[in-house]
This record gives structure tokens, C-alpha cells and sequence, in this order.
């Protein structure tokens, strides 16, 4: 604790934080243009100067700390001067077009030079012509751009891109995609969201609406499992048509982060009207059927209804997907005492040693990866990477990445807990447990050398603030209950907290609330978004089309155990499950009623909808909907023999989704692109004997399809990656994600 | 000439300004009805009527307004339906689709629609105001920064929907009346006031 003044006043200050923070905690204002909460300084604008009584000159409120005892002044005359002539110098030859310019309103720099009085300019520049860049889904304007560095610091520390760059040239200086003529980059649009004038703009959304016309709606994301919140922004869709439409999302940039398919996939609503003989159908359907089969873009109230159902008629539920979560869970409780894992996405934020197992996080979760990213960024944190293929997109903070052979996951997290877990403080029995694994078979069907491990051993030794990132591949492994007993066995005896990637949305609460059953592939299943005899929801071609999850309201559980509340940002005018639920003797009046019934034993609060917050405060403070209770389970579960180690030979994919997509719902918006190739590498492509751009038939067990196949030169090794997205082949996480296939050359490619 | 009238006893009283007209009875009997009709309808005011309109045609000095093909001429001020301008060099549409008019319509009716176009410029594709729910109050007119969104001098709102849309092109100054220089420079509220382009300024530039 530092004490220190401010104007006279007294104020405190935590070790390592800076005086603008310390400031604006205790309420004081300092005008800033470039600072961002989660960014180090930018220390661009210098807008923050501050006058101290221990310096003679002004000094960056943004990255000094107070010292014991420092006399802080915020708004003598001359700070005023200095902020005023730093607005007029900004105010250069900036174009006059705020009446076109999509950021009026909402523009930093016109605030500013409102706030400081500037009217006329004070200082000259000869005009130069500068060119408007289009990259992709972004525009960037040259000459409204001021240059505060926030876009180049969100993309390298947070997002991990590192994508653009500052070309210094003075008053020439501008930004510009590094390394390369064209934006190569994942596409998040944080870039756009950070940007303070209108120089980096959607290119989808330029000159389509001005902010003051459209309403938020506060919302969560349906696309992972982070449940990143947001707001549709929405308006009338034209002068002829009064119904509202999305055009666009903004996020709370300076507390969250969000990703392409939540900035740019948000027009995956869909239309129905009320169809009376369709929903006679339907309820015959559910009244024969002997199961519902559903995904998990779900809301928790929906699966609530569900779970009446299934109490009231005996209807099976069959959620694979979701069912793998949950037996995971059960057995990491069993170890762990605990209903859920430690860990959350802050905590990764917050580490200093990480290591990720068994996932592609930057496409399954991108939050997760910004976490990563962020923690290596700003802690230095050392990021070990377990996975059979390497991931370009992590090579910036990776500082190790451990191959294992795919299927051996069991060896691989018993050797690392093993690693980890020596010298903890474990029962006589694990320790023997531990001693007897036969570490020579396991390294060597696994292909991960002893050396590896006392590596990871080394570097995780120095690390004070551990977590472990086990992701969606081992979900759905054969011997996932025994893996999530060796991870639950790591959080348990050591400093690190566990996080496990749910697949969708809300997996967590399909997993707390449902009673699920063994899908046994029955043909006779109703499909609420997934296949079935008859198919209800809001994916593709379903025969009763029901509210997309933009058009609906009600909770999700996110990756965090956090009850988030989503709304409805466009109206949908056909029914809903509710509906259904009514006619077959389930009633609520309203969807959301069942938020209040959400069962209170699985940690759920009792809290009606309309009580949950959905922002966050001026500080960042959450206070979107309430944590899970995170309560504590009986703990009778003992560890597994380890089973024989599976091999994968031959042609192997690993259903993994491009970029920014996820699921139906990303698949059908516009802006998204939509990659439905296979991808390998040269060396697939040799082994699988065939070439780039070849029409390709993959044979799985269950099913087959065509697909393109594109040689991507990133990727390495012998396995390539088949998108799950478009849902050809069943939702990502139904199955264990490798898949040893057959592949036949249909036709050449070009 | 002003005429100013004094008169401030309101008392209404034997003495005061006010006096009951007098009023014929009216007939109560059928007979005395009849009388009165044939009295009226020969006594050759019919006449005396139909003779002034033939003096006055064969005169040719006709006074009469010619209306809908003539009209009166209207206060500049007149906030009438609106139009959009163009501007006088290039033939551009003024109206740069910054969303101004369409924030402070105070009856919330006035909409448009806006693109990126192909040379990276705001576009504005489509603008309407509901004149059914217009009440002219002209603060479009007065917020508009580029003088585009003016009131005109067409006040005839007949149609077969009372909120009929007024759409783009209807209120857009054609081009051929533009060259033709027939577009007027609206002299209401919110207009340039005359000679005032000595005082433009291209930049507020203090030096």
C-alpha cells in the first residue's frame, strides 16, 4: 500500500499499480486518449500528464507508480495548457467529416475537443493524400487515424496476432499490416473495437447506420464456451422495412475481449411465422419420438423445459456432446472434491505458468487463447503446448511445444501429473500409484521423452500462478473418466488450477441440468438443432423452425461456472419450445420463468431473469448474472490402472473448425468465411496420395463426405484437420476428435 | 393601412356595443313556407347575380385564381414539403447522409438509408419522410449541415393514403430542372442568410 495525495486528498495506491489507476479508482479524473485497461501504456497521447512535487517536469500518470508520500496536482494551469495545445496538435489537418464518419458519437476526439475548447487550428501542416485501405473485413482511413497505438498493442498483447505495426515516419507515420502487403490475422475486429476515431471501421458496417441510431442489447455470446458478453446493435432494416435487424457488435473493449465469430457472425437469425398444422406435427413427433437429440446452443431454460419433459412423458435426452462433459466432470469430482474445476479464464490471465493439453484452443476457444496470450505478454508466463499437431497461431507464446502421438492422451497427462505431482503431498496409495507407471511404454508409445517432461518440470518450478488448460479432445477420449482423474489429481495436490474447455456454449448447463442418456442412434428422435426423424430449431432445414439464440432470451452457463444472461436482439414471430412445452403439459407462461427453477442443488442461485445484470462496471467490475457455487462433492474416486495405449496409423483428421468458426450459426452468417476444405500438409497429402485442390470422399465410421482438399504449408505432420462446423458429419465433440479415415481422390483439382 | 379598433367595454348590456340582429321569424305553418319559398325564388336576386358574373366575363379582367394550374405565391418561411438540394457546380446531391434530420425529427419520421459506395464516399440510397405523421416543424431543415434537406413550397398532401411515403426521387432536385437553374435556394429557416459568402471561412484556422 503506497499513500499518497491527489489535489490535496489522500489516496492509496496497490503495489504495481500506476497513479492513473490509483486515480481513477478513487474517483479523479485524467483525460487519456490512448490508455486501455488491459494493454500496457501505449504512454502515446500524453494526455495524462500529471504535475508532481517531486518532479520538475510533467509527468505519464499512465505508467508511473506514486511513491510513498507524492503530492499529485491534476488540473493546475499548466497541465490545462499542455492538454490543450496536445488536442489542438491531434486536431491537425483532421478531416472534417464527422458528419459522414461512422464513429461520430461515440469518437474520442471529438469529445476531447469538445472538453478542451478547440475550435479553430492552431497550427499547420501541408495535407497530404493518403490512400484508404481495405483489408478484408476491416477499413483503415490513414488520415482520421491518430496514431495512439491501441489497435497495434490489443493485437499483439492480448489477441496474439501481432498482425499490425506502427511504420514511424513522422507525420507520415501510419499502421500497417506487418510483415506483409495485405491483413493476414485472425479476424477478431479488435482492432475496430479499440480504435477511438473512425480510422479502423468494419468494412460490412461502414456508412450503414450512425451510432446514435442504433439500441444495444446487451447479450452473450453463442458461439464457444467463453460466453464473452456483448451487445447486438440494432435499427430498423430500412426506410420500407420497420423490423429490426442486427448491424453490428460492439464489446466493452477496455474489460473484455471478443473474437471474430462474435463480432462479425452475429446474423444467424432466422424468420418463421406461426404454423399451426407444423406445430401439430411437431407435438405428434415429440409424442411418438422416443428421445429428444439436442445441441448444446441451447439456454439453460430450454434445457430446464427439456428436462421436464423427460420427468413428465419419459422422453430420453441424448446431448453426446454434453454427456461427455459431464462424465468428465463426475470423475475429475470424484478426485477433487469439488463440483467444477479452479481455474478460470482470469486465472489463466493471471498465470505465469501455463501448460494446455489436448485442445486447439485459438479455434475452440479463442478467449482462452487471449488469455494465454495476454499472461505470456504481460507476466512472461511460460506456455507449454501438449498436442499431436502444433498450431501456428500459438507460436508467438508457446515457449515449449510437447507432440504426443494422438489417442495418447491417458499416458501423456499420467506422466505429466506424475511430473508435476512430485514431492506433493499425495496418500501412500497415488504415490505408489505413480511409482509403478511404467514410464518406458508410456514415453514411448506416446513419443514424449522423458527430457520433455523434467523440462516442463524446470520451467514450472519458477512459476508462481499455475493453470492447466485441458481442452475438448480428451472429453470424448475412451478413457476421458481416468484422465480427468489424473487432471483432477493435479489440481487437488498442487498449485495449479485446473480449466476445462467446454465445447459450446452451454455445455456447462446442458451438463448441470439435463439427465442425459446413452444416444443409441435411434432413428425415431425428434432433433431440437441436430438430427432426428423430426427436426425442431433453428439450424438449416429444421421442419419447425424455433428462435435462433440472437432472438432469444434466458441464461447460459459459461466456461468460467458463470450463470450469464443473454436478450433478444431481433424478434422472432414463430414458436418456441416453450410452446411445445405448454401444449404437452409442461407450463410456464414465459421461457424465462424457469430461471427461478434452475436446480439449486447443482449451484444455480435463485434469482429470476429479470434480477441479472449484463455489464460491467467503470472499473471493470462484473456484474453480469452470478458465479455457480462451486460445492463440494464426496471424494471416493481412485485412480485407473492405465489402459494400453491406442495407435492411430494410416489417414488420420482431427475434426477441428477454421477460424471463427463454430457451428451452424457461424456457418450461415455473412461476413464469416466459410473454409470447408480438408487441410493437411505436403506430407498428408503424400501419404493420402493426393494433391491441392483435389474433390476428395473422407470415409468415417459412421458416415461419409466430399470435400476439397487444400494444402496448407503451416501445418505439419501427418494428420490433417476436417472442419466440424458446417455440420456434415455431426456437431465437434460427438466423438473422440481423431479419426483414422479413408480418403479417395474423386477428382483433380485445377 | 392599420386599423386600430377601440374597444375594451365587454359588458354585455342595454348600453354597450353589442345589439340583437333582427331576425325574421321563421314560418311555422306549411302555407306560410310555401310563401316564403316562391317569394325567394322569384324576386330576381338570381338574376342580379348571374348578371354580375356575365359583366365581369365579358369584361376579361378576371381576378380569380386559376387553381391548381395557378397558385399563390407563399412566405419564403412557409414550411411546406420537403425537398432535397443539389449542389449548383457538380450536380451532387448535398445530402452527405450524416443522420442529423433523422435524430432530431421530433414525430420520429423521417428515415434513410446509407452504403459504402464504390469510391469509398457515404452514399445515401434512400430517404423518406412519413408526411403523415410530419408536423413541419422544420428542424431538418435547421439541423441540416450542408443546406440539403430544405422545406418547399408544395403544400398539397392529397393522396390516397394519408401516410403516403415521400420517397427520394419526389423530393430530389432532377438534374435538368438543376442546369435549367430552377432549383431554388430555399430562403426559409435554417438558410444562408443573403451575402454571406464573404464571411465562409474554408477552415477555422487561427492564423
Amino acid at each position: 500500500m503506497i499513500n499518497f495525495t491527489i489535489n490535496n486528498q489522500p489516496v492509496t495506491a496497490q503495489k504495481g499499480e500506476t497513479i492513473l489507476q490509483a486515480a481513477r479508482k478513487a474517483g479523479f479524473y485524467i483525460p487519456t486518449m490512448c490508455y486501455l485497461e488491459k494493454t500496457t501504456p501505449c504512454a502515446s497521447c500524453r494526455l495524462c500528464v500529471v504535475e508532481t512535487d517531486k518532479t520538475d517536469g510533467l509527468i505519464l500518470s499512465c505508467q508511473t507508480p506514486p511513491i510513498e508520500g507524492l503530492s499529485v496536482t491534476l488540473d493546475s494551469d499548466r497541465l490545462k495548457t499542455e492538454r490543450t495545445n496536445i488536442m489542438r496538435l491531434y486536431d491537425v489537418n483532421h478531416p472534417l467529416e464527422c458528419g459522414v464518419c461512422d464513429k461520430s458519437g461515440a469518437c474520442d476526439l471529438q469529445n476531447k475537443t469538445l472538453e478542451f475548447g478547440v475550435s479553430a487550428q492552431h497550427f499547420s501542416a501541408k495535407e497530404q493524400h493518403r490512400h484508404i485501405e481495405h483489408w478484408g473485413l476491416v477499413n483503415y482511413d490513414p488520415s482520421l487515424c491518430i496514431l495512439c497505438e491501441k489497435c497495434v498493442h490489443v493485437c499483439n498483447e492480448i489477441i496474439g496476432d501481432d498482425a499490425i505495426t506502427l511504420q514511424f515516419g513522422g507525420y507520415k507515420s501510419s499502421v500497417i499490416p506487418k510483415n506483409s502487403d495485405v491483413l493476414d490475422c485472425t479476424f477478431c475486429g479488435e482492432c475496430i473495437a479499440v480504435c477511438p476515431v473512425g480510422a479502423l471501421v468494419s468494412s460490412e458496417f461502414q456508412y450503414s447506420a450512425n451510432a446514435w441510431e442504433l439500441s444495444q442489447v446487451p447479450a452473450t455470446c453463442v458461439h464457444c464456451s467463453a460466453g464473452c458478453s456483448l451487445s447486438y446493435e440494432v435499427k430498423h432494416t430500412s426506410t420500407s422495412n420497420g423490423e429490426d435487424r442486427i448491424y453490428r457488435v460492439t464489446n466493452d473493449f477496455e474489460h473484455t475481449t471478443l473474437c471474430g465469430a462474435g463480432r462479425f457472425g452475429f446474423d444467424f437469425d432466422h424468420q418463421a411465422s406461426k404454423d399451426e398444422a407444423e406445430f401439430a406435427k411437431a407435438i405428434h413427433a415429440i409424442k411418438s419420438a422416443e428421445a429428444i437429440r439436442f445441441s448444446s446452443l441451447i439456454t439453460n431454460e430450454e434445457a430446464l423445459i427439456l428436462q421436464r419433459l423427460k420427468e413428465k412423458t419419459g422422453l430420453k435426452l441424448y446431448n453426446e456432446e454434453a454427456r461427455a462433459y459431464q462424465s468428465f466432470m463426475a470423475a475429475y469430482s470424484s478426485i477433487s472434491g469439488k463440483s467444477g474445476f479452479g481455474g478460470s479464464l482470469d486465472a489463466i490471465t493471471q498465470s505465469d505458468g501455463i501448460i494446455v493439453l489436448g485442445g486447439r484452443i485459438s479455434t475452440d476457444n479463442p478467449v482462452v487463447r487471449y488469455a494465454v496470450t495476454t499472461a505470456a505478454r504481460h507476466r512472461g508466463a511460460k506456455v507449454i503446448y501438449m498436442h499431436p499437431l502444433e498450431d501456428e497461431l500459438l507460436q508467438n507464446v508457446v515457449t515449449q511445444f510437447v507432440k504426443y502421438e494422438v489417442g495418447t492422451e491417458e499416458g501423456v497427462v499420467a506422466m505429466l501429473a506424475a511430473t508435476l505431482l512430485e514431492g506433493a503431498d499425495i496418500s501412500e496409495e497415488n504415490r505408489e500409484y505413480f511409482k509403478e507407471l511404467d514410464e518406458g511404454y508410456l514415453c514411448a508409445e506416446s513419443n514424449v521423452g522423458d527430457e520433455e517432461f523434467t523440462r516442463i518440470a524446470q520451467s514450472m518450478k519458477r512459476a508462481k500462478r499455475k493453470t492447466l488448460v485441458i481442452g475438448s479432445d480428451v472429453l470424448n477420449h475412451k478413457r476421458s473418466s481416468n484422465i480427468a482423474r489424473l487432471c483432477a489429481m493435479i489440481e487437488t495436490y498442487t498449485e495449479f488450477s485446473v480449466v476445462v474447455i467446454p465445447t459450446n456454449v452451454n455445455t456447462v448447463g446442458v451438463s448441470l441440468i439435463c439427465d442425459l442418456d446413452s444416444d443409441n442412434g435411434s432413428a425415431n428422435v425428434v432433433g431440437y438443432n441436430a438430427a432426428g426423424s423430426y427436426t425442431i430449431g433453428s439450424f438449416g432445414d429444421a421442419m419447425l423452425p424455433l428462435a435462433a439464440l440472437n432472438s432469444q432470451e434466458g441464461t447460459f452457463v459459461s466456461i468460467n461456472y458463470q450463470v450469464l444472461p443473454t436478450n433478444v436482439a431481433v424478434a422472432f414471430k414463430g414458436y418456441t419450445l416453450n410452446d411445445l412445452a405448454n401444449t404437452l403439459g409442461v407450463k410456464a407462461e414465459n421461457t424465462i420463468d424457469y430461471t427461478l427453477a434452475l436446480p439449486r442443488e447443482k449451484g444455480f442461485e435463485r434469482k429470476s431473469f429479470d434480477d441479472l445484470g449484463n455489464f460491467f462496471g467503470a472499473l471493470g467490475e462484473d456484474y453480469r448474472g452470478y458465479m455457480l457455487e462451486n460445492r463440494d462433492i464426496e471424494a471416493s474416486g481412485v485412480l485407473e490402472e492405465i489402459a494400453d495405449l491406442p495407435e492411430f496409423n494410416g489417414t488420420v483428421v482431427y475434426r477441428c473448425n477454421p477460424v471463427n468458426q463454430f457451428n451452424s450459426y457461424t456457418a450461415r452468417t455473412s461476413q464469416l468465411e466459410k473454409d470447408t476444405t480438408l487441410r493437411g500438409s505436403a506430407q498428408f497429402a503424400a501419404a493420402a496420395k493426393i494433391g491441392d485442390g483435389d474433390k476428395i470422399q473422407i470415409e468415417f465410421k459412421s458416415a461419409t463426405q466430399e470435400r476439397i482438399f487444400k494444402l496448407d504449408t503451416s501445418l505439419k505432420g501427418t494428420v490433417a484437420l476436417v472442419p466440424a462446423y458446417d455440420e456434415a458429419f455431426g456437431a465437434l465433440n460427438e466423438q473422440y476428435r481423431f479419426e483414422k479415415v479413408k480418403i479417395m481422390k474423386m477428382g483433380s483439382g485445377s | 393601412m392599420h386599423h386600430e379598433e377601440v374597444f375594451t367595454n365587454r359588458n354585455v348590456s342595454e348600453s354597450s356595443a353589442y345589439y340583437y340582429v333582427d331576425i325574421e321569424t321563421y314560418p311555422t305553418s306549411g302555407w306560410d313556407k310555401f310563401k316564403q319559398v316562391v317569394k325567394r325564388t322569384f324576386n330576381g336576386e338570381l338574376f342580379v347575380g348571374l348578371w354580375v358574373v356575365l359583366r365581369e366575363m365579358i369584361k376579361f379582367d378576371i381576378h380569380t385564381l386559376q387553381y391548381p394550374l395557378e397558385k399563390l405565391p407563399i412566405g419564403p418561411r412557409y414550411r411546406a414539403v420537403h425537398k432535397l438540394l443539389r449542389l449548383w457546380e457538380s450536380g451532387y446531391e448535398r445530402c452527405i447522409g450524416c443522420g442529423l434530420c433523422e435524430k432530431i425529427c421530433i414525430s420520429d419520421c423521417i428515415r434513410m438509408d446509407t452504403r459504402i459506395d464504390e469510391n469509398s464516399r457515404k452514399e445515401v440510397t434512400e430517404y423518406s419522410i412519413n408526411l403523415g405523421r410530419c408536423i413541419f416543424c422544420g428542424y431538418c431543415a435547421e439541423v441540416c449541415p450542408e443546406l440539403a434537406i430544405v422545406h418547399g413550397q408544395r403544400y398539397e398532401n392529397a393522396s390516397e393514403q394519408r401516410a403516403h411515403f415521400v420517397i427520394k426521387d419526389d423530393m430530389l432536385t432532377p438534374l435538368d430542372l438543376l442546369k435549367a437553374g430552377e432549383q431554388a435556394e430555399y430562403p426559409g429557416f435554417g438558410a444562408i442568410i443573403p451575402g454571406s459568402d464573404a464571411s465562409v471561412k474554408k477552415t477555422p484556422l487561427a492564423y
